[in-house]
């Protein structure tokens, strides 16, 4: 799907140079498996052990294509930028899950809809990539990576039927932590 | 030999944090690294110091020195770990009413005193780890602790308003939500020579659920640093709470202690002789 330039701005900075997208690259990578790693601690620590192996898997694919983005830079000076330098159009890097969205009583099916989301704002952040920069090389990476993060999303899309939607009271606790008597 | 470039994960200890799911507290603790990265001090000329709750736990997730001290008292401990060895550079890590209640006394000093250390007060404007009452920086009308059901009634406390006005000489505010310009905060109050506080709206999303709303409240601030006191004090009046940026750099020194301190214990207890 076509993205006009106007569409990109929301999604993706202008980046053309090759050091510097592949910079936003490997800590788009790097920092979603940190953040899966995070949650998934955080699961542990509270007992949720269902969801914990998925948001483990999930961090390892996100170092398996950290490693491959890696293997792709090493043809490039990739230049070393300080947590603020980088150029997101959010606070965070797009395929960071927001740490806000999870909760104590998430499910499988709630860590697959963050996972898609990330996967859909990463596809984004390539495409818009693509869309803006001048630079041909960065054209040519960030579309092989879009097509790359569609077929994540196309993955998820398959795994999310295998998880039922939890009810509508998922996150109801008999004994809940929010007791202040 | 090459100095080895340590990350932000070398600076995260092994201890897992036991912060609910959601807290804003583990993207707080990502920028102190991040920012301790930047920084690249190696880890033993690092101390971090906390006092008692939620996010008075951080020490115990850095890989650097640390101590995890008594209620309210973190930033008289710092100032004696930084006094006493200047060579590190010295953090303090804590809630709001650890330090604005139980330490705001110690808070008042260590603004007048310009201790240099960077203090990050994590503000949810609840007592978290005793379950959910308000704390100094809870609104008046706030109604859901069963100890204040109709509000405390009381003001809250303007924790920059009040640094300014005691003396401190770098003052900014963060989020947690935007853990990067959080780390840049934290960074520049490393390298400010002095005391340096970061207030960090931190939502407690279980006690204070309706703070997730914080993340589409939170703004940059209009302007730049300033060095007048005026200007600071009336941008903090004009942004409020929700604005974050460097708000004041001042130009004191930081405090450097004079003499040797070598006056005999009977020449001092002459003083007070009665």
């Amino acid at each position: 799907m076509s993205m006009t330039p106007e569409e990109a701005q929301n999604h993706a900075p202008k980046l053309d140079d090759v050091g510097e997208f592949l910079a936003h690259s490997l800590a788009l990578e790097n920092e979603a498996a940190e953040r899966y790693d995070e949650l998934a601690d955080s699961m542990e620590v509270h007992n949720n052990h269902d969801v914990v192996a998925l948001f483990r898997k999930l961090a390892e694919f996100s170092r398996m294509h950290a490693q491959e983005v890696k293997e792709i830079a090493a043809k490039y000076e990739v230049p070393h930028l300080k947590p603020w330098e980088f150029q997101w159009v959010d606070p965070e890097g797009p395929e960071s899950g927001a740490i806000e969205n999870s909760h104590y009583k998430m499910t499988n099916w709630h860590v697959l809809q963050l996972a898609l989301h990330n996967e859909e704002r990463g596809q984004k952040f390539y495409a818009g990539c693509a869309v803006l920069s001048d630079n041909a090389d960065v054209k040519k990476l960030a579309q092989e990576f879009a097509e790359e993060e569609s077929e994540h999303v196309d993955t998820l899309k398959e795994w999310i039927p295998r998880y039922p939607k939890p009810k509508e009271n998922w996150d109801e606790d008999m004994d809940p932590p929010a007791v202040n008597e | 030999m090459e100095a080895v470039q340590l990350t932000a994960k070398d600076y995260k200890s092994a201890v897992k944090p036991i912060w609910c799911p959601g807290c804003g507290d583990y993207s707080v603790l990502a920028a102190i690294t991040n920012a301790l990265a930047e920084h690249g001090r190696p880890l033993h000329d690092v101390a971090v110091i906390s006092g008692i709750g939620c996010s008075s736990r951080i020490p115990a997730y850095t890989s650097v020195y640390g101590f995890h001290g008594v209620h309210g008292r973190s930033l008289a401990l710092a100032s004696g770990v930084k006094l006493a060895r200047p060579d590190l550079t010295v953090l303090v890590a804590g809630g709001d009413g650890d330090g604005l209640s139980i330490g705001g006394n110690h808070f008042l000093h260590a603004c007048r005193r310009n201790v240099d250390m960077t203090y990050v007060i994590m503000d949810n404007q609840v007592y978290g780890m005793t379950k959910g009452q308000a704390s100094p920086t809870t609104d008046a009308d706030w109604t859901q602790s069963k100890l204040t059901p109709e509000g405390t009634g009381v003001n809250p406390v303007q924790p920059l308003t009040l640094a300014l006005a005691a003396g401190a000489q770098f003052i900014a505010r963060g989020f947690s939500g935007n853990p990067r310009g959080l780390a840049k905060l934290i960074y520049e109050g490393i390298n400010h020579p002095g005391f340096s506080i970061i207030q960090v709206m931190s939502p407690c999303i279980t006690y204070r659920p309706e703070q997730r709303d914080w993340k589409s409240m939170m703004k940059d601030s209009a302007y730049e640093a300033t060095d007048n006191l005026a200007e600071a004090n009336r941008r903090l009046l004009e942004e409020g709470d929700f604005s974050t940026g460097v708000i004041y750099k001042g130009p004191k020194p930081a405090f450097n202690p004079i003499g040797s301190g070598n006056t005999p214990i009977a020449e001092i207890e002459k003083e007070f002789a009665l």
